[in-house]
């Protein structure tokens, strides 16, 4: 029976929960103080993936990349690609879903997708469709088997080309790996390969993983990767979604070319 | 013509019960809610390290508002679920004042968390609060389970306006329950994106069960207590109408035949939600108190004709199948903690008050009821209450307007002369709003505790 007046209660709800909100917010830290710790252990994870042997897949060979599994709605979806001198020649989908009208989706999806990634060679492919969940986990296991496919290659092509440097090639080419950048949701460190002053290649070595940052990094890094070498500078627009790892991409790629300047 | 349905076997046994006053569970039930809030900040707090600009801010306050509307939906549909320690222990007339409250808090929470996160994401792509139309369509398009997640919010926008007071007095109520309904698909319509795109749920697996978990009993609990029970009930009980019977102009009493209709646990002062099946009536399902205690084959209500519902179940035919949900109310005899009890009614709320009258335990003299009415024609169930009066000893007065329309003082003195000790008496009281806050402030002064004023209010 206590009557309390319902404008007073709208109020009163209303300015706790904002003020509570504010105070939340107002007492987190601006800079994560566990990145000491991150940083050190992601410097060394950098300096391993320089130092290990290049015994990966031989560039102008022709090789397989499989990507890893993805997940969908409707069942699992994993690419395979035929790679022969950097191009990538052939792609398929060695496992899509199956039964029910899945069946029909898969049949009707994964051929276009399969022509889509050879003719753009990359994973900015459209989805199908009709099939959109399988078009999303053919995307991200394209991408994971993409990302496979350069990280071979970079570690082939780097000591091919500076033993071209040191025949006196005019385009003299080196890979420069910037500093390790901690953003919110975990490390960023980009690697890019200059010739001739310029970018021609730029890659991720560490992104955030896990959660939806899988989904964030595979959506955003390979943009990135593109501005970088069309720009020329680290002076790239953000990828919606994912400020945070363009951030911690546009840092690195600073530092990397801070370095390959100097 | 009036019926006369006193005295009785179980009537009797309940009378011979000892006060055993049971605490309500409300302030552990809410010390509960806040415990799972705070959980709820914990997660939040755990999973974020830090909050780098301005953007991260207003994202971070978006995933808040979004957590704890997540949260809270939970409790809101549970509320709702007709459980028995809410329903019987904190009373169902609080539990749909919580329900109320915490719906429209929880309306806000949503709305505030899409603008923050929308908002947050188009500054995050470089543009500005006024692309935050087309970010939000993007981001529907893009990101999994978030065109559901937009489905349930529009249901929601939907549910929360048709709950405003002005538009729900101009709607039917049927029409108004309805779409209420609809709640329960839009929460399973916004439930999805929690757990796919919220960080909290994606990056940490224990609170994705624990989210899980929540939502999986809730839904448990609607579905046993909402369905099933109901369900087990009207197939054990098999009720139907015996007879309508006109008490007073404009208020009629609906006798209930049925199997066993003592087992089904009713105490006085409890109501069940009816469905009669009836043209025109299956649809819709309305609270009446039982006006008189079970007997094994008899239930009956007593109800006025307000609405177009009430008005229609005079011409009830005998032999209607009835649907009915309960036993629900908190306004009984575990209320009480002292030996001398003062029942106060206003029209009709008479009915959970003459089935209280007849069965609360009390000597000669413990009892007392005060029945308010606009004139002695309007006193329903007059000579029953009479009857019961003369049988147990205890104490029955009315108030009428005079014959020239004035009303009767009840006030703190009037009480205090006519009930030297009413601050010694537990009081259970039933009547329209007005009258209800009028009599409380009365008793209030003239010195009854307000933990002892027991009091049912459907008011929100």
């Amino acid at each position: 029976m206590k009557k309390s007046h319902p404008i007073r209660r709208v109020l009163l709800a209303s300015a706790a929960t904002v003020s509570g909100i504010v105070l939340l917010l107002s007492l987190k830290p601006a800079t994560d103080s566990t990145s000491a710790s991150a940083q050190g252990a992601a410097a060394q994870g950098a300096a391993a993936a320089q130092e290990s042997p290049q015994g990966g897949a031989a560039a102008a060979g022709t090789s397989t990349v499989t990507g890893a599994v993805a997940q969908t709605q409707y069942g699992v979806v994993q690419v395979r690609l035929t790679v022969a001198n950097g191009k990538i020649t052939k792609a398929e989908a060695i496992q899509a879903p199956k039964g029910g009208t899945s069946d029909q989706k898969t049949a009707l999806s994964v051929p276009k997708l399969n022509q889509e990634v050879v003719a753009t060679q990359s994973a900015d492919i459209t989805s199908v469709t009709g099939a959109t969940y399988t078009s999303g986990g053919y995307k991200q296991s394209l991408q994971s088997a993409i990302d496979k496919m350069k990280a071979a290659g970079a570690n082939t092509a780097s000591p091919s080309q500076s033993s071209a440097a040191g025949s006196g090639q005019a385009a003299q080419a080196k890979t420069v790996t910037g500093d390790v950048v901690t953003t919110e949701y975990g490390p960023v460190q980009v690697r890019i390969t200059v010739a001739g002053g310029k970018i021609t290649k730029a890659d991720a070595v560490q992104a955030p993983s896990g959660g939806t940052s899988d989904q964030k990094t595979a959506l955003s890094i390979p943009k990135l990767n593109q501005e970088a070498v069309a720009a020329g500078n680290a002076n790239i627009d953000s990828v919606s979604g994912a400020s945070y790892t363009s951030g911690g991409y546009k840092k690195s790629l600073q530092s990397a070319l801070d370095k390959a300047g100097g | 013509m009036t019926t006369t349905l006193a005295g009785g076997r179980a009537a009797r046994r309940q009378t011979m019960r000892r006060i055993r006053p049971r605490r309500s569970p409300a302030t552990l039930l809410l010390l509960a809610v806040w415990a799972g809030a705070v959980g709820v900040l914990w997660m939040w707090w755990h999973n974020t390290p830090s909050i780098a600009d301005q953007n991260g801010k207003i994202l971070n306050a978006g995933r808040i508002t979004g957590l704890l509307a997540g949260y809270l939906m939970a409790l809101v549909v549970l509320q709702m679920a007709r459980v028995p320690a809410l329903e019987r222990r904190v009373g169902s007339d609080r539990v749909a004042r919580w329900h109320a409250m915490s719906g429209r808090y929880t309306l806000c929470l949503v709305f505030a968390h899409v603008f923050l996160i929308m908002w947050g994401y188009a500054l995050q792509a470089g543009k500005t609060l006024s692309d935050i139309v087309q970010q939000t369509i993007d981001s529907v398009n893009q990101l999994p389970d978030m065109g559901k997640a937009a489905i349930g919010t529009g249901l929601f926008l939907l549910i929360g306006l048709s709950s405003i007071g002005a538009v729900r007095r101009r709607l039917p109520y049927d029409l108004w329950y309805h779409v209420h309904l609809l709640t329960y698909a839009a929460v399973f319509f916004t439930f999805w994106h929690q757990i796919t795109t919220g960080n909290d749920f994606a990056l940490t697996p224990i609170a994705k069960t624990v989210w899980y978990g929540l939502y999986g009993s809730v839904t448990a609990l609607v579905v046993w207590y909402r369905i099933l029970t109901p369900i087990r009930l009207n197939m054990r009980h098999r009720m139907r109408v015996e007879a309508v019977i006109e008490e007073t102009p404009g208020i009629v009493s609906v006798l209930i035949g049925g199997r066993k209709l003592h087992r089904m646990g009713a105490e006085a002062g409890q109501f069940f939600r009816w469905r009669f099946l009836a043209p025109g009536m299956r649809f819709s399902s309305h609270p009446y108190s039982l006006s008189a205690a079970p007997r094994p084959n008899m239930l009956r209500i007593t109800v006025k004709a307000i609405g177009d519902h009430s008005a229609r179940l005079r011409e009830l035919r005998p032999g209607t199948k009835v649907w009915a949900e309960g036993p629900y109310g908190a306004l009984t005899s575990q209320r009480r903690t002292r030996g001398k009890v003062l029942l106060v009614a206003g029209g009709v709320g008479i009915t959970p008050m003459r089935a209280l009258f007849e069965t609360l335990p009390g000597a000669a003299g413990d009892i007392t009821l005060l029945y308010r009415a606009n004139t002695t024609q309007d006193l329903a169930l007059w000579d029953e209450l009479a009857k019961i009066a003369d049988e147990r000893g205890a104490r029955l007065m009315y108030a009428v307007n005079s014959p020239d329309g004035e009303r009767p003082d009840i006030s703190a003195e009037s009480l205090r002369r006519k009930m030297p000790d009413i601050d010694n008496h537990d009081v259970f009281m039933c009547g329209p709003p007005g009258f209800a806050q009028s009599v409380y402030e009365a008793l209030r002064g003239a010195g009854v505790p307000a933990r002892r004023i027991h009091h049912e209010s459907f008011e929100m």
